[in-house]
């Protein structure tokens, strides 16, 4: 029993990093940005959905809230920190990065104070029995429904509308779609607004299931969610899936059998090392 | 006469696509080949084969009797071969001389110890002044690449190859991009450098020039070998005819 | 005079440690995220030496062996990974040293290892050897940037396959630059365990890693002095910027920022630039 509930725990988990890691994903497979800040954005979806929901009561409304929010502050930050720098060499990108994570975990914790924030009245909170008289918080299967949903609209849309072409047409050549009319700098707007907007769900329910929002709650998922694209074959977004998937469960599992040796934390560099010395470009990278 | 390169039935597959098919060939010391055939005949795999650069599912690569099969690109241009590719790469953080002086260090690189106890570029930059004015870029010396045209670029790159002392020095598609005039000059280059001795394989799309400067010329199409032999006849070969013209016609 | 000798000692091992770094990415090109674990490596086995009451200048050089053969294996593992995906994989090297050291009783776990012994000199002799260390390593690189290993470490920087295509061995050259490089930060190690008497995992983290790195990118990545100039300044800017005390972070993380944003070249650059415009208007 042991087994399958820390399996269903590495699962709620796993999905917690595909909503957050796809968005790291389709900046790089845009731009070829390691984009650390995107836990920054991460954070302040917490923030927003604990805010808002204290403040109306609504958690749907906060959901829709942060991640509009969250997704016009990202495309912020590609106008105002990128932008500028996409021709230089890709470790200056990568350094303003983290410095502009840093200083947003700063600036939530002058803000906010260095305590964190909890729901007054912590929504979906209660617990469903599945077989084997096995408990799963509602919250968590939240989780995992709103990720199959939005990941499977994601690739819906990726395929089937015009917007969703326009964009693949870029990832995949950007003169070549902009040679056909795709508005380049309309694709990395509405890229970093998705992207965005996903991290945004992320940190609202990541707050939610922990019922706390902190100034540093970014700060592992930020280093961890470059390890799950890395894994995954950077820039390809069923290879995040996957690796995200997969780093739940390893986790999940390792957390208690390699807890001895390794932090929790670290398992991820961990596995993260054995595989690119595997293959060292990730688990669906091309050769 | 002795060969210097050997190919011995090389294949290369890249995924259900065979892109070389069995290819042997073999070069004398001394002699100029022109190695030819219609977009997509697998010109460039093969000599990506022969400097390592693409892994063959089978066959041999050969210099002067060494088996070069198995060894990573550096050691086998250690051994004599040297490139110049068809798509020029020069270090864009180095000016022209200095791009060949590198390859001139060549004995003093080979080592990594070596390298931290030699400093002086003296003689590696008389030699590479000399290179780069055979292929006439004597005015080009502390010209960055990116301010350098085309036509220069591939000159920097044949004088980078020739840098290396190679016994082998293979040429992919040297002429291409360049203009008639252009063109010409290069081949009369690589004739004069072949006049002096230098065993050259050059792979090249443009068949007027190969025909030009090659005695002998080495046709494949679709990754198959089609002809091999004297520049006249093998032209007057129907099938090599027909892979050529018959193509052109139908497009 | 002891707040002075402590600044300077900070200062000196701090250029150590960035100079080291310098010589793989500044130099050879291969950047890496996880500097600060090669710090530790060394710091932790010179502490843990001297513990066993071996002398100092016995430990010294073997924190340097440590970290040299640990950073022998990232040399390794750049041969098989590259650019981004070799960003990560130091990143990941930095964050396994960390969760390993954290959870071994042998390392001192959470509350790291305290009351290192003092090295056996007076404070103002350890300053005296940090500073000849820290010297003869930035002689050697400027040195070695000017042999023939230099120029290949530009080649190998600039493109690695074209260095292959010259007849280098790029895989030789790569592992040379790191094991160098990790071995200095051994040292510089070995050093700051000595001269802080206390050392914990928090010590060796994923901050200080950035925090070199930008030491060497602000300074204008490969060269020499003005790397050891910006790690001067920004070892000691903590200190210096006590005054802004609960807003230090986002200070140091704004400067970061801003560094980036607006000059990426980085001091160096800052200074050709003034030196060109200079010759300009003469």
């Amino acid at each position: 029993m042991l087994y399958l509930e820390l399996f269903i725990q590495g699962i709620v988990q796993g999905s917690l990093y595909g909503l957050m890691t796809l968005g790291l994903t389709l900046v790089y497979g845009l731009l070829r940005i390691l984009h650390v800040a995107h836990a920054g954005l991460f954070t302040l979806g917490g923030y927003i959905g604990v805010l808002v929901t204290n403040q109306t009561g609504s958690f749907g409304l906060a959901l829709i809230t942060a991640m509009v929010t969250v997704g016009v502050m990202g495309m912020g930050v590609y106008k105002f920190a990128y932008e500028p720098l996409l021709k230089r060499p890709p470790f200056v990108i990568l350094i303003a990065s983290i410095a502009l994570f840093i200083a947003s975990e700063e600036i939530f914790r002058i803000i906010f104070g260095p305590y964190g924030l909890s729901y007054e009245n912590p929504p979906l909170k209660g617990q469903v029995e599945i077989f084997g008289g096995m408990k799963i918080k509602v919250g968590e299967i939240i989780v995992i429904g709103f990720s199959l949903a939005m990941l499977s609209s994601l690739a819906w849309l990726s395929k089937y509308t015009r917007t969703g072409m326009a964009w693949r047409a870029t990832v995949s050549d950007p003169d070549i779609a902009q040679a056909f009319g795709v508005n380049k700098n309309k694709v990395r707007y509405l890229n970093f607004f998705m992207a965005s907007a996903l991290t945004a769900t992320a940190g609202v329910f990541v707050a939610l299931l922990n019922n706390l929002v902190e100034p540093t709650m970014g700060s592992v998922p930020s280093y961890k969610g470059l390890a799950i694209i890395v894994l995954g074959g950077l820039g390809n977004i069923r290879g995040t899936l996957i690796a995200s998937l997969l780093l739940g469960v390893v986790e999940s599992y390792g957390t208690i059998y390699l807890g001895k040796i390794l932090d929790r934390d670290a398992i991820a560099f961990g596995l993260l090392i054995i595989v690119l010395m595997i293959r060292p470009k990730g688990i669906l990278g091309e050769k | 006469m002795k060969s210097l390169l050997e190919i011995k039935n090389v294949t290369v597959r890249f995924g259900g696509v065979t892109a070389v098919d069995g290819v042997s060939l073999s070069l004398g010391k001394g002699e100029l080949i022109g190695f030819i055939g219609p977009n997509g005949a697998g010109k460039t795999t093969l000599m990506r084969v022969i400097t390592g650069m693409v892994k063959p599912n089978e066959g041999e690569v050969i210099l002067e009797g060494k088996d070069l099969s198995r060894l990573p690109i550096h050691e086998r241009v250690s051994s004599g071969l040297s490139l110049a590719q068809q798509i020029v790469r020069p270090l864009v953080s180095f000016h022209a001389l200095d791009n060949v002086i590198l390859a001139c260090g060549k004995k003093k690189t080979e080592n990594v110890l070596s390298s931290l106890f030699h400093k002086d570029t003296s003689e590696e930059s008389e030699k590479a002044k000399d290179l780069l004015t055979q292929v006439g870029l004597a005015d080009s010396f502390y010209n960055f690449p990116e301010t350098m045209p085309l036509g220069h670029l591939k000159r920097l790159e044949l004088a980078r190859a020739l840098a290396l002392d190679p016994k082998l020095l293979l040429l992919d598609e040297p002429l291409a991009g360049l203009n008639q005039l252009e063109a010409r000059k290069l081949s009369d280059l690589i004739v004069t450098l072949n006049q002096k001795g230098q065993s050259i394989l050059l792979i090249e799309h443009n068949l007027k020039e190969v025909i030009r400067i090659c005695k002998k010329i080495y046709v494949q199409d679709n990754g198959r070998f089609l002809a091999f032999g004297e520049t006249a006849e093998v032209m007057s070969n129907i099938e090599v005819q027909n892979a050529y013209l018959g193509k052109n016609k139908n497009a | 005079m002891d707040y002075e000798i402590t600044l300077l000692t900070t200062m000196s091992i701090s250029i150590l440690f960035a100079l080291g770094l310098n010589f793989v990415t500044g130099f050879c090109g291969q950047i890496s995220l996880g500097h600060a674990a090669f710090l530790g490596t060394g710091a932790y086995t010179s502490a843990l030496m001297t513990k066993a009451s071996i002398p100092f200048l016995i430990t010294l050089p073997a924190s340097a062996m440590t970290a040299g053969c640990l950073g022998f294996f990232i040399g390794l593992a750049s041969l098989r990974v590259r650019h981004d995906f070799l960003a990560i994989t130091t990143m990941g090297v930095g964050f396994l040293f960390v969760g390993i050291v954290r959870q071994q009783d042998f390392f001192g776990g959470e509350e790291g290892i305290s009351g290192i012994s003092s090295p056996g000199f007076s404070r103002f002799g350890f300053l005296l050897l940090c500073i000849a260390l820290t010297l003869l390593f930035a002689f050697f690189s400027t040195a070695i940037k000017r042999s023939w290993m230099g120029r290949v470490f530009e080649s190998i920087a600039d493109d690695e396959d074209i260095t292959s295509i010259l007849g280098i061995n790029v895989a030789h050259y790569k592992i040379f630059a790191f094991v160098v490089g990790t071995s200095v930060a051994g040292v510089a190690g070995a050093l700051y365990a000595h001269h802080l008497r206390f050392i914990g995992p928090d010590s060796f983290g994923f901050v200080e890693s950035v925090s070199v790195l930008a030491m060497v990118i602000i300074g204008g990545v490969g060269s020499v002095w003005a790397v050891s100039f910006s790690a001067a300044l920004l070892s000691v800017l903590p200190m210096l910027i006590q005054f802004v005390d609960d807003y230090k972070l986002l200070f140091y993380s704004g400067l970061l920022f801003s560094m980036m944003r607006f000059s990426p070249g980085g001091m160096a650059s800052i200074v050709k630039k003034m030196k060109t415009n200079n010759e300009k208007s003469s």
